[in-house]
């Protein structure tokens, strides 16, 4: 059986909806900015991918405002484009279309903004649990739609959003779906939330002054990730449904492959990403030497875009100096549960277009990161397999394969 | 709180958070049930009155709010509940 992407919606600091943010994309266009949600001037690291000018009012009452945390509104906006492009899903019964979401936090800017009420002794919004809650933005897909079968939310940190395509690849594989809307949703530009991953020393500091600069996965001087905020949604079908009601159709989402480190909570380590991308093209039948590019997870720190450059090295040996790579995080920063989300997004958008997005700020490279990661400027080249790479807190790898119908 | 006009502002806080009825016909009887509010939706309401205009409901009492008048009269006899 084969599974096609129907449609795509997109929210992210470069760009809302896919032509938007693909257009700022090849353009190696930056969303990272001072940060301007909250005061972070007391923070190490004062910038982040913002999506800027969101405005929930433009497609939600202010009761749903009230019950609906940020992230579940960035999911619904995705979820509106995907569901819009996908020419609708009346052609199925609602018990045959499941919802796959990922988040990593879930509603923390929810949980931040109530437990500062709690301890000023406050009271709370009712709607703090429903709008806390990881499932909430898959729950609210489902309400505003009527989607009514299998509803489920991955919550694997950084890969989230890729554990959830891949659920939804195996919900249509399996016949438990007839129709998945997945993808990733995030919004934690947060002060608990950023203070927290910098006490882990994983956020860029250094670059406060520059921020449009401090996304620079496999460059020189990195020192850590830029915290971004976003969603990305895409409707898989099987093919000869979509073909038999008429829908266009963008990619073949032709494998997954998920592997756990079982080494530590947040060290990457090389085996767990190779057995990832591995049993990913496995699943899609396809040879390492057939991959044309890869869409990274590399989020800009020290030892995570050397040890995926390793990774990548180790399995396609000699084919590794042929493939294009490049890191969507460079422009946007890292949308944690939504990032992967984005990036199959970026990856379909390589196979319709043609073009492979830049890393931007890779003017001079790590020496220990020697692959071609398509520096500063786009380029055109022929693609007909893409892998989209993921890897997360709790040692959790995740690859996806698109492939050209 | 300036309780002057307080019919007029309660009366504008809860048109302002009607949705598909007309405004124009709330009064203070008007019931939050008819008024489009389910159980969860008028928590959220009287979360949200005791935001706009600085009080905090009882939490025994405001389980007998019906209407709109029913807020009206807590804010007028409980001025120490205003901060």
């Amino acid at each position: 059986m084969r599974v096609v992407v129907t449609g795509m919606g997109v929210v992210s600091p470069i760009g809302t909806g896919v032509e938007q943010f693909w257009n700022a994309a090849i353009n190696g266009v930056s969303g990272i900015d001072m940060v301007q949600s909250f005061d972070s001037s007391k923070l190490n690291s004062k910038i982040a991918g913002e999506v800027k000018q969101f405005d929930p009012a433009s497609f939600l009452s202010p009761k749903y405002i009230d019950q609906t945390d940020r992230f579940t509104q960035f999911a619904l906006h995705a979820a509106n484009q995907a569901v819009e492009d996908a020419g609708g899903l009346d052609y199925y019964s609602p018990y045959r279309i499941a919802v796959v979401l990922g988040s990593g936090m879930g509603g923390f800017a929810t949980f931040e903004s109530s437990a500062l009420r709690r301890f000023q002794d406050r009271s709370i919004p009712p709607f703090t649990v429903p709008r806390i809650m990881a499932n909430s933005a898959g729950a609210w897909i489902a309400t505003k739609y009527g989607f009514k079968g299998t509803n489920l939310t991955c919550s694997t940190a950084c890969s989230s959003g890729a554990n959830a395509i891949g659920i939804g690849l195996d919900l249509l594989r399996s016949g438990r779906a007839d129709a998945v809307i997945v993808g990733g949703a995030e919004a934690c530009v947060l002060p608990l939330t950023m203070t927290g991953f910098e006490a882990l020393h994983a956020l860029s500091t250094g670059f406060n002054d520059q921020p449009q600069r401090a996304s620079r996965p496999f460059a020189k001087g990195r020192d850590g990730f830029v915290m971004g905020e976003g969603a990305g949604v895409l409707i898989l079908e099987k093919q000869s449904d979509a073909e038999g009601r008429g829908a266009k159709t963008y990619a073949q989402l032709a494998g997954y492959g998920c592997a756990c480190d079982a080494t530590h909570i947040v060290a990457p380590d090389m085996g767990g990403q190779v057995a990832a991308m591995q049993a990913a093209l496995h699943d899609a039948s396809v040879k390492p030497e057939s991959v044309d590019y890869i869409n990274a997870h590399a989020t800009s720190t020290p030892l995570g875009d050397v040890v995926e450059t390793r990774a990548i090295k180790h399995l396609f040996a000699e084919h590794a100096g042929k493939l294009s790579i490049s890191a969507t995080k460079s422009m946007i920063g890292h949308s944690i549960g939504a990032s992967a989300a984005i990036g199959a997004i970026a990856a379909i958008q390589t196979l319709r277009t043609q073009m492979i997005h830049p890393t931007i700020n890779l003017v001079e490279a790590d020496p220990d990161c020697d692959l071609d990661y398509t520096a500063n400027q786009a380029v055109e080249r022929k693609v007909s397999t893409v892998v989209c790479n993921a890897f997360g807190f709790g040692g959790n790898n995740v690859s996806i394969v698109f492939t050209n119908l | 709180m300036d309780t002057t006009n307080l019919e007029a502002q309660v009366l504008e806080f809860i048109s302002a958070k009607v949705e598909n009825i007309d405004a124009s016909g709330i009064t203070t009887a008007s019931q939050f049930a008819e008024l489009g509010f389910d159980s969860m939706d008028t928590i959220q309401l009287l979360f949200d009155a005791e935001e706009k205009f600085g009080i905090s409901f009882d939490g025994d009492e405001v389980k007998n709010f019906r209407n709109v008048g029913d807020i009206i009269e807590y804010i007028k006899n409980h001025p120490a509940a205003s901060s």
